[in-house]
């Protein structure tokens, strides 16, 4: 058994980790308990602070010239959408891969920061038209992402205040906790669907929603039943160390699937998900 | 595999990944623009060393550890420029952060003043998900030493941003 120091120190260090005898000293210590709670509380915060939103790309910036340029010089016109980051370095890095004239012209414009900065000043009206369109379709894009985007970095930020909630067991959660759980969201759950080791309402979204935890052969995958948040189609994530998927259910909002393994299996995270819709039984 | 559709793939790759990417180049930059800088050029080198990533699931960490280099690289080419924190964080770029969380740019102020060796275990640990054996191994460190770095990030983190630290054990 660990100290209640030795405790602290491990939280700190990890605040998820998941050895046992971290988790039985917590509870069998009510003034580590509490200081755990205040812990995860501010790895919350800390995760969301860490979490910025980048920078989008600077559609009239030399980098966009560049890539214009790139598929010009390279021949690499079907390179994709203008301003991706992965066209323009793909095109650029097969122009100085091709040796020649168009290699030798990307490997010359390798230049110092400030020189880039220089050019990237030096946009004609043309490029500012341009650019105008470009940060339009950008900005479209960025509205159609940001729904999804934001539900799964919600549903990730809950993930780290129930960390006990990741327990690989064989035990299942009382049958009385899960009907209640349930319940409250009008849904039930028939035979046959994968174990369920954890159950709890959760306040999500200024709702309350099943948190479940389904055992797998893969290990412990979570979900929640967001009754209230829609999704089109299925929206796969990986963020902050989880990896899931938003999954639609119809009439019945969406579920939230996810692993914690960041090398989990996606394809298998999303067959739970299904399975565990399917095992659903809406009442009304 | 043909050539464009390696393209094609290596593109969905980066744009997939350029999120994250970013985000832990300006952790380690503290700048946004630089930091795209160095994910651009990390990804022109990736793209030219592509044929070595055999599993597109090792992809993250593949193209965290060229960022890693990419940045020192950065840093060896010239001096970057030493910036006052509390000004930097006064005048952070909009898109960095939502106008009125107040407290998440209290802590991002926080991190910023965090010494590096501090700053990039935590920033791999909480937004990439890295285990403490993987923060050792990308850096060169022994479990040990990366559990003293976290435990010694959060301390200072929750000193600086006010938390109540009377039961934080001793460094």
């Amino acid at each position: 058994m660990i100290d209640c120091s030795a405790f602290r120190r491990a939280l700190l260090a990890d605040p998820h980790d998941p050895r046992p005898e971290l988790a039985e000293h917590r509870a069998s210590c009510a003034e580590c308990a509490g200081y755990a709670q205040r812990v995860l509380l501010f790895e919350e915060r800390l995760e969301r602070a860490l979490r910025v939103t980048p920078p989008a790309r600077q559609p009239a910036s030399g980098d966009m010239h560049e890539g214009g340029r790139d598929r010009a010089t390279t021949g690499a016109g079907a390179a994709g959408v203008a301003g991706t980051a992965g066209t323009a370095v793909a095109a650029r890095a097969a122009g100085a891969r091709a040796g020649g004239p168009a290699g030798a012209h990307e490997a010359s414009r390798t230049l110092p920061l400030r020189r880039r900065r220089a050019l990237r000043v030096r946009g004609g009206w043309l490029a500012a038209a341009a650019s105008v369109l470009i940060v339009l379709a950008m900005m479209t894009s960025l509205w159609l992402a940001v729904p999804h985007a934001s539900l799964a970095a919600d549903v990730v930020a809950h993930m780290a205040g129930e960390p006990q909630a990741w327990t690989r067991t064989g035990t299942p959660v009382p049958a009385g906790q899960l009907d209640r759980v349930l319940r409250e969201a009008r849904v039930s759950i028939a035979p046959g669907a994968p174990m369920v080791s954890y159950a709890q309402s959760c306040w999500f979204r200024g709702h309350q929603v099943p948190h479940l935890v389904v055992q797998t052969e893969h290990g412990p995958v979570t979900v929640m039943v967001l009754v209230h948040e829609s999704v089109k189609q299925p929206v796969r994530f990986d963020e902050g160390g989880y990896r899931g998927v938003l999954l639609p259910d119809d009439a019945h909002g969406s579920l939230a699937v996810l692993a914690r393994d960041r090398d989990a299996d996606l394809d298998a995270v999303r067959a739970t998900a299904v399975r565990v819709r399917n095992a659903l039984v809406w009442q009304g | 595999m043909g050539k464009d559709v390696k393209r094609e793939r290596f593109q969905t790759l980066c744009q997939t990944l350029r999120p994250d990417l970013l985000r832990f180049a300006f952790w380690l930059c503290r700048d946004p623009a630089i930091a795209e800088d160095v994910v651009q050029e990390s990804m022109l080198r990736a793209w030219k060393a592509h044929d070595s990533l055999q599993d597109e699931a090792a992809a993250k960490p593949w193209f965290l550890t060229i960022v890693r280099r990419e940045f020192a690289r950065t840093f060896e080419r010239k001096r970057l420029p030493t910036v006052d924190l509390d000004e930097m964080v006064a005048h952070e770029e909009p898109a960095l952060g939502t106008a009125g969380e107040s407290e998440l740019e209290e802590l991002r102020a926080a991190i910023f003043k965090l010494p590096d060796d501090y700053r990039e275990p935590l920033v791999l640990q909480v937004l990439m998900g890295y285990s403490t054996a993987e923060i050792a191994a990308e850096l060169e460190l022994t479990t040990a030493a990366v559990l003293t770095r976290l435990f010694r990030a959060r301390k200072q983190l929750r000193a600086l941003c006010g938390e109540d630290t009377t039961l934080d054990p001793d460094a």
